[in-house]
């Protein structure tokens, strides 16, 4: 039963690191994604294949990370000449496309996905144990809170914020907005790659399924249910999101219509979610 | 072969133009992506496939499968898009997302998740014309979505409802002004646009022979990215990027890779949202 519960705990760790680094492209800088689950996957893949070529976990699980980060550059470039909805479908459009690339890539293993991930291994030795792992999620869980917390209250933060709100206005106060419309991909791909690091070392075992769409909309819901641009909203979404589908495991069969209920009903009557203070309509500004 | 695949990437096409024809309608009117357009396709194809099992009669079966995609169109203008009227538009469309995800595990449970086929043989001879061969199936999918078009046009320019809904997606405070039904507007509009989806869909179901829960949210999709294509609010563009779309992908999946098939359309939609936004047709936005 206790192995139940980390389990539960490691992977609330894990979409907590995703939800969170959503929060950082939707809720403080505005730029909705529908793709997330890509740079998970990508992150996932990443790890896999360069620690079953041989690389230390540590170079393996940076690398997944980075590489994740430029792959959200060059989504960037593209993407951010649209924006609101549009960019919404954009991104979207590239999950979609991602999806079918490790469907159909040989070195991702198609459809049957990557088996014998090697485990994560720290001061020479394999992690096996679940406490264990638990503190490694824990710890980069934190270290990714305290510096998304700086970044949300440092001058980056505030311009994010000032983008968001109106960004004629903030070009008008000199920002430059697509220089920090480009950082919030950069910095949200990087934690999603390394989400998919420590995915794909937990489980040992990864196929497209899991970085498909359905997933996308999880971490959204997440998101979006804790609060946009609250990081205590993330934590208490994905929290949430991840115990109580597998309390109601019986109902199993009701979870997708309880996720698609839940985000129409929260636009309908909290569109800030359980942390935000303010609605998302008002962050966003009305339509003209 | 290149004919063929034309031929084929017409069939596909002209269903892509009816489903984006709903959306570029509701855009047009509501300036909101309604994501669960694909769904509606289903609801439409299930309804027609479940009444065909119940009586056996098709005559009875296609005017239910379109009256249970307008029910489902009514409902969702009802509960996820009414309320949100006048909000930026990020938050109808999660609202549209979730209701997506919701109807189609609703179909999944009322349905069941395995795939029907349609119990009348509908045939598939054809004939040769030059260097392809067609079916008669493929003839009537195209001269009913023809046809559809067709009564979407002359309903939308020469009826007083048409010409309402026309003024309320110009400026819809001066349409209200001048005494027109706003409501009764987007009403019509989700009823026309569920109506045509409900029709690609039954079409769908009878040229694939199969019919799921989850036969909607590819099309959807690439629909969506149709009448992005030939420009979101143009309807003459919908058709266009329907049809364009179609071609692109068969060829696509004939000369370039079959793996990547459903990625053209997606490929198609990212280049159309960075290099033109607007849209072969689109007048700006």
């Amino acid at each position: 039963m206790s192995v139940y519960i980390f389990h539960i705990l490691i992977m609330t760790g894990i979409f907590a690191i995703l939800a969170l680094s959503l929060n950082i492209l939707a809720g403080f800088a505005g730029l909705v994604s529908l793709g997330h689950a890509a740079f998970f996957g990508i992150g996932a893949y990443l790890s896999s294949l360069l620690m079953i070529n041989g690389l230390g976990f540590i170079p393996a699980f940076l690398l997944s990370g980075g590489i994740t980060s430029i792959l959200g550059l060059t989504l960037a470039m593209p993407a951010l000449r649209v924006k609101d909805d549009y960019l919404a479908i954009v991104t979207l459009g590239f999950g979609i496309i991602m999806g079918l690339v490790f469907l159909n890539l040989e070195i991702t293993g198609g459809p049957d996905g990557l088996t014998g991930i090697p485990p994560v291994r720290l001061l020479g030795k394999p992690l096996y144990s679940k406490p264990g792992f638990l503190g490694l999620v824990s710890g980069i869980l934190a270290l990714m809170i305290a510096s998304t917390w700086m970044l949300k209250n440092s001058r980056i933060g505030r311009a994010w914020a000032a983008v968001r709100d109106n960004d004629t206005t903030a070009s008008f106060m000199g920002i430059n907005v697509y220089y920090y419309k480009t950082l919030a991909f950069i910095v949200s791909a990087f934690w999603a790659g390394l989400a998919g690091s420590l995915y794909a070392h937990y489980t040992a075992y990864i196929n497209p399924h899991t970085f498909g769409m359905h997933t996308s909309i999880q971490i959204l819901s997440m998101a979006v249910l804790g609060g946009l641009g609250s990081i205590a909203g993330s934590l208490i979404g994905a929290f949430l999101l991840t115990v109580l589908p597998e309390a109601l495991r019986k109902l199993a069969d009701y979870q997708d219509i309880f996720y698609g209920a839940l985000l129409v009903a929260l636009m309908v009557f909290r569109p800030q979610g359980i942390m935000g203070r303010v609605k998302i309509t008002d962050i966003f500004g009305r339509k003209s | 072969m290149l004919f063929q695949q034309i031929i084929n990437g017409l069939v596909a096409g002209s269903v892509y133009a009816l489903v984006a024809l709903g959306y570029t309608m509701i855009f047009g009117i509501l300036g909101i992506v309604n994501f669960a357009q694909g769904e509606i396709y289903m609801f439409g194809a299930f309804g027609a496939i479940l009444t065909l099992n119940a009586t056996g009669s098709l005559a009875l079966a296609i005017p239910a499968g379109i009256l249970s995609a307008c029910i489902v169109g009514l409902l969702l203008e009802r509960f996820a898009f009414r309320p949100l009227r006048g909000m930026h538009p990020l938050i109808p469309l999660i609202s549209a997302i979730g209701a997506s995800i919701f109807l189609s595990s609703l179909a999944r449970l009322m349905f069941g998740p395995e795939d029907r086929s349609f119990p009348i043989d509908f045939g598939f001879e054809g004939f040769n014309l030059f260097s392809a061969y067609i079916t008669w199936l493929q003839l009537v999918i195209m001269a009913v979505s023809i046809i559809m078009m067709i009564l979407l046009w002359l309903f939308m320019n020469m009826s007083r409802h048409g010409k309402a809904v026309r003024a309320v997606a110009m400026d819809s405070d001066a349409a209200r002004l001048s005494g027109i039904n706003v409501n009764r507007a987007y009403v019509i509009v989700f009823l026309l646009g569920s109506a045509l989806s409900g029709v690609a869909g039954i079409l769908m179901a009878i040229y694939y022979n199969s019919t799921s829960p989850g036969m909607g949210t590819l099309p959807g999709l690439k629909a969506f990215s149709a009448a992005i294509l030939g420009g979101v609010g143009s309807i003459p563009g919908a058709i266009i990027g329907g049809l364009v779309l179609g071609i692109a992908e068969n060829l696509g999946a004939a000369y370039i890779s079959s793996n990547f098939k459903d990625a053209f359309a997606f490929i198609v939609l990212v280049l159309v949202l960075v290099i033109r936004p607007r849209g072969i047709l689109g007048s700006g936005r």
